[in-house]
C-alpha cells in the first residue's frame, strides 16, 4: 500500500515599485501590479482549481485528502484584492480533508540569517492560519523547501511533527524518496521528501510535446503511482501549475478532475496528508544535510537566491538592519516583506542567458535592474530608520 | 573565391563602425583564404595594409580641392557642398578600375559605394552584396533626412542580390521604410577584437562616466549631459567625459555651461587609438544614449575594457548583450539613476563587467567573416 500525498504551494510576492535614487515618498510596493498579478492568477488558477478540488471532495468524499501551504504575503493580498479566493480556501479547509502547512509568513530567507527571526515569522504564520482556518499546522515547509540539519532541529524544537523538503539524490543517495525519514540530530519529527520526478511530470512536462510520455493522462499517471514502491509518494507542486504554468488549454484541469478517481481505482493506493503520513508510517532511515538544500533549479541549493555578489550584498545589507528595525516597529513589517525570497531570485544571473523559468513573473528587465531597485528601497528604508549611512564605497 | 570590396573608411584614418567593420572583415576574410580587392578613397594618411590575401587600392580624387590649393587628390573634405560630387567621382573611378571583372562577388558598404556596385553588377553579371551599417534616417536621427540619399539606398537595396544589416532592428527598418524583401536581408552582428582591449583590470574608481562617439544628434550627447546634471544633483564627485568630434560640439559646450555642470564635464575632442584604450579603461561606466544606433561597436569595446555599460534600447548591440543596462535614451532620470547605482555599488560593477565580458566570446570578427562568407555563397 502506498499513500499519495499532494501538497500545493501558494505564494505571490509583493512586488516592488520602480524606485530610483530620485524617488521620494514613493510607496515601496506596487499595489497596481500586485493586484493585477493576483487577479490574473485568481482567474486563471486559484478560483477554477479551488472549485475543481471542492467538487472532488464533495464527490469522492473523505478518501480524497491533500495539503496546502499558503504564505502570509499571499493571504494578505487575497484579503486586499480577492476575498473570493480566500473564501473558497476556507471552504476547502472546512471540509476537514485539507491540511494547512506551516511556513514563514513572508516566504523569506530568514532561516539563512537569523533563527530568532525565522522563529518569529513562523509563529506569525501559525497565528494567521489559526485565525483564518482554525487549524493548528503540524508540518512545516520552509521557503522553497530550503532544508538543513539545523533547520530541522529548530523545527523539532518548535513542536512540529514533520518537515518537508526535496527528495534529491544528493541527500538520498541510492535510497527512495517514497518513505518517511528522520532528520539527522532529531528524535521525533519525520521528513517528507518530494518525489521530484513524478512531481515535475505534472509541473514541467505535462504539456511538453517533445516528452516521450506526452500526453500525460490521469490513467497513465495513476498507473505509474500504483507501480511505485514505498510508503508515500509525495507530489509537491506550485499551485500555479494549474492554469498558469500549464494553461487551461493543455487539459490540466481535466487531468486534475479525473486523477483522484483513477488513483482510487488501484487497491494499493490511497490519499494522505503530510500529517496522516507521519501518523501512519515510521521513518526508515536518517537524512543528513549539513549544507542547505532547496527544490530550485538543477543545483537544488540556495544559489538561485544567494549566488552572485549582488544577491549576497543585498541580503547582508537587509540582515544588518535587524537591530534598528526591531527597536522601531513602524518598519518591521516592511523590512520583513523585503525578505521575501522572490526579490533575490530576480537578481539571479545564473540562467539569465537562457531565459527560462526565472523569467516567468519576473518584473525586471535584468538582474541588475532588480538589484538597483531593491538597493534604492533599502537605502530609503535605512534613511528613514535614521541609520546614518554616509556614502561608503561598498 | 575573390571578393571586390568597396569601402569608404579604413584605419588609421578617422573611422566609425563602417571603417572598423571593413578593416576587420577583409583581414579575417584574408586569413580564411578569401582573396580580397579593396577599393577605398585616398586619404592623406596611407591606409593600413600588409594584410594576408588583401590588396588595397586607394582611389584618388579627380576633383580639384578648393580647400587645398596645392592640388591634393584626397577625399577628405567631409560632408559638405560638393560631397555628392566626390562620391560620384569615387564611384566612377571604382567602376573604371574594376570593370574587367576579376572577382566573384561585389561587396559594397553603405550608400557612398553602392552606385559603383550596381554598375559593376550590370557590366560583369557578378552578384552584389550590400552591407548597410546605417541608413540616412539613422545618421540624421530622423531629423531632415536627405531624400537623395534615401533614394540611393533604396535603389541599392532593390538591386542587390543580398543585403546584410548589423541588427534585427535595422532589418525591420529596411523592410518597413525601404520595402526591402525580407528574404533578401540577413543579419550579421558586428564583432569586437576583444583581445586588443585589456579585459578586467583594477580600476582607480575615480567616478568617471564616459560618452564616446560622433557629436551628432544620432548619438544623443545632449541626453548624456542632461543625465549628468541629474547625477550631480545626488553625487557631487563625478566626472563626465565627452569624447569625439562633431558638428554639435559648440552647442554641447554651451549647454553644459547653461545647465551649470561645466566644471564636471570634460570635452576631450578626438582621441588617438592609444588614448581611446585608456579612456575605456579609466571609465567606471560607459554610456551610449544613442537616438539611433544600428549596432554600436563602442559598447563592445567598453565591455572588452572591463567597463560596465549602459546602452540605448535603440542600439543593435542591445539585442546581443544581456549583462548591461538598457535604457530609453530620452529617459535621463533613468540613465542618471543607473549611473549613480553603478558608481555606488562595487558588487554591481563587478558582476556586470565580468558577466558581460564573457558574452564577447561569441562576438569575434572571425565569426563575422564566417557568416559573411556564408552570405556570399547564398548571393
Amino acid at each position: 500500500m502506498a499513500s499519495v500525498c499532494f501538497y500545493f504551494q501558494v505564494h505571490q510576492p509583493k512586488r516592488l515599485n520602480k524606485f530610483t535614487v530620485f524617488s521620494d515618498n514613493v510607496p515601496y510596493f506596487d499595489d497596481d501590479k500586485n493586484r493585477k498579478y493576483l487577479e490574473r492568477a485568481a482567474m486563471k488558477c486559484y478560483l477554477p482549481t479551488n472549485a475543481v478540488l471542492l467538487d472532488l471532495i464533495d464527490d469522492v468524499g473523505e478518501e480524497f485528502r491533500f495539503a496546502f501551504s499558503l504564505t502570509g504575503v499571499f493571504i494578505e493580498q487575497c484579503e486586499k484584492y480577492s476575498s473570493e479566493v480566500l473564501e473558497s480556501l476556507k471552504q476547502l479547509s472546512d471540509t476537514g480533508n485539507v491540511e494547512i502547512l506551516s511556513e514563514t509568513y513572508y516566504h523569506s530567507l530568514a532561516a539563512l540569517f537569523s533563527l530568532e527571526e525565522f522563529e518569529k515569522q513562523t509563529i506569525l504564520h501559525k497565528n494567521m492560519i489559526r485565525d483564518l482556518f482554525n487549524q493548528r499546522p503540524k508540518v512545516f515547509r520552509n521557503t522553497e523547501a530550503m532544508y538543513s540539519n539545523e533547520i530541522a532541529k529548530t523545527i523539532e524544537r518548535l513542536g512540529y511533527d514533520g518537515i518537508i523538503t526535496e527528495g534529491h539524490e544528493s541527500i538520498l543517495g541510492w535510497r527512495s524518496p517514497n518513505y518517511l525519514y528522520r532528520p539527522e540530530g532529531c528524535k521525533r519529527i519525520g521528513a517528507l521528501l518530494r518525489n521530484y520526478k513524478l512531481s515535475d511530470d505534472i509541473a514541467f512536462r505535462f504539456s511538453a510535446a517533445r516528452w516521450g510520455d506526452y500526453p500525460l493522462t490521469a490513467d497513465k499517471y495513476a498507473k505509474w503511482l500504483s507501480a511505485c514502491e514505498g510508503d508515500c509518494i509525495n507530489i509537491f507542486l506550485d499551485y500555479e501549475t494549474f492554469g498558469e504554468h500549464q494553461w487551461k488549454e493543455t487539459g490540466i484541469f481535466e487531468f486534475l478532475e479525473a486523477l483522484p478517481y483513477e488513483i482510487l481505482r488501484y487497491g494499493n493506493l490511497d490519499f494522505k496528508t503530510p500529517s496522516d503520513i507521519i501518523e501512519s508510517y515510521k521513518a526508515v532511515g536518517v537524512i543528513d544535510v549539513p549544507e542547505t538544500i532547496s527544490w530550485a533549479d538543477i543545483q537544488r541549493d540556495t544559489s538561485a537566491w544567494l549566488e552572485n555578489d549582488m544577491q549576497r550584498f543585498a541580503f547582508e545589507q537587509l540582515a544588518k538592519l535587524e537591530k534598528s528595525v526591531k527597536s522601531n516597529h513602524e518598519f518591521l513589517h516592511t523590512w520583513r516583506l523585503l525578505q521575501t525570497s522572490d526579490h533575490f531570485y530576480y537578481m539571479c544571473t545564473k540562467w539569465f542567458e537562457d531565459g527560462d523559468v526565472h523569467k516567468y513573473f519576473n518584473p525586471y528587465d535584468s538582474p541588475y535592474d532588480a538589484f538597483i531597485n531593491y538597493m534604492n528601497i533599502l537605502q530609503d528604508l535605512k534613511r528613514r530608520l535614521a541609520v546614518k549611512s554616509k556614502r561608503i564605497d561598498f | 573565391m575573390r571578393v571586390l570590396v568597396l569601402g569608404w573608411e579604413f584605419p588609421p584614418a578617422k573611422t566609425g563602425g563602417l571603417g572598423t567593420h571593413c578593416y576587420e572583415l577583409v583581414r579575417n576574410l584574408g586569413r580564411k583564404g578569401i582573396s580580397v580587392l579593396l577599393l577605398i578613397p585616398k586619404k592623406s594618411e596611407d591606409a593600413r595594409c600588409n594584410l594576408q590575401n588583401v590588396e588595397i587600392v586607394e582611389v584618388g580624387s579627380l576633383l580639384s580641392n578648393p580647400y587645398n590649393p596645392k592640388g591634393s587628390t584626397t577625399f577628405e573634405r567631409g560632408y559638405g557642398w560638393n560631397f555628392f560630387d566626390e562620391v560620384k567621382a569615387f564611384n566612377e573611378e571604382c567602376v573604371a578600375l574594376a570593370s574587367t571583372g576579376e572577382f566573384d562577388i561585389i561587396h559594397c558598404h553603405d550608400w557612398m559605394t553602392i552606385a559603383a556596385g550596381q554598375e559593376l553588377r550590370k557590366r560583369t553579371g557578378k552578384p552584389l552584396v550590400f552591407t548597410i551599417h546605417s541608413t540616412e534616417y539613422d545618421r540624421t536621427a530622423n531629423l531632415y533626412p536627405f531624400k537623395n540619399i534615401i533614394d540611393v539606398e533604396k535603389r541599392g537595396i532593390d538591386e542587390a542580390d543580398l543585403v546584410i544589416t548589423v541588427s534585427k532592428n535595422m532589418k525591420e527598418q529596411l523592410i518597413e521604410r525601404y520595402e526591402a524583401d525580407e528574404e533578401k536581408v540577413t543579419v550579421i552582428y558586428n564583432g569586437v577584437d576583444y583581445l586588443r582591449f585589456p579585459g578586467i583590470t583594477e580600476k582607480d574608481h575615480r567616478n568617471i562616466v564616459l560618452f564616446l562617439g560622433r557629436l551628432t544628434n544620432q548619438k544623443g550627447p545632449d541626453f548624456f549631459l542632461h543625465a549628468a546634471a541629474k547625477v550631480l544633483q545626488k553625487e557631487s564627485d563625478v566626472l563626465f567625459a565627452v569624447s569625439g568630434q562633431g558638428e554639435k560640439l559648440p552647442e554641447l559646450i554651451g549647454e553644459a555651461i547653461k545647465i551649470g555642470i561645466m566644471d564636471h564635464v570634460v570635452f576631450t575632442g578626438y582621441l588617438s587609438e592609444e588614448e581611446l584604450l585608456r579612456a575605456y579603461e579609466m571609465a567606471d561606466v560607459y554610456v551610449m544614449p544613442s537616438v539611433a544606433e544600428p549596432f554600436g561597436i563602442t559598447a563592445l569595446e567598453a565591455i572588452a575594457s572591463g567597463t560596465p555599460t549602459i546602452v540605448s534600447k535603440k542600439a543593435g548591440v542591445s539585442e546581443k548583450i544581456n549583462h548591461c543596462f538598457k535604457v530609453d535614451y530620452w529617459d535621463t532620470y533613468d540613465i542618471a539613476n543607473k549611473i549613480i547605482c553603478v558608481l555606488r555599488y562595487h558588487v554591481l560593477r563587478e558582476c556586470m563587467r565580468r558577466n558581460s565580458l564573457k558574452e564577447l566570446e561569441d562576438l569575434g570578427w572571425d565569426t563575422v567573416a564566417e557568416q559573411t562568407i556564408e552570405a556570399y555563397r547564398r548571393a
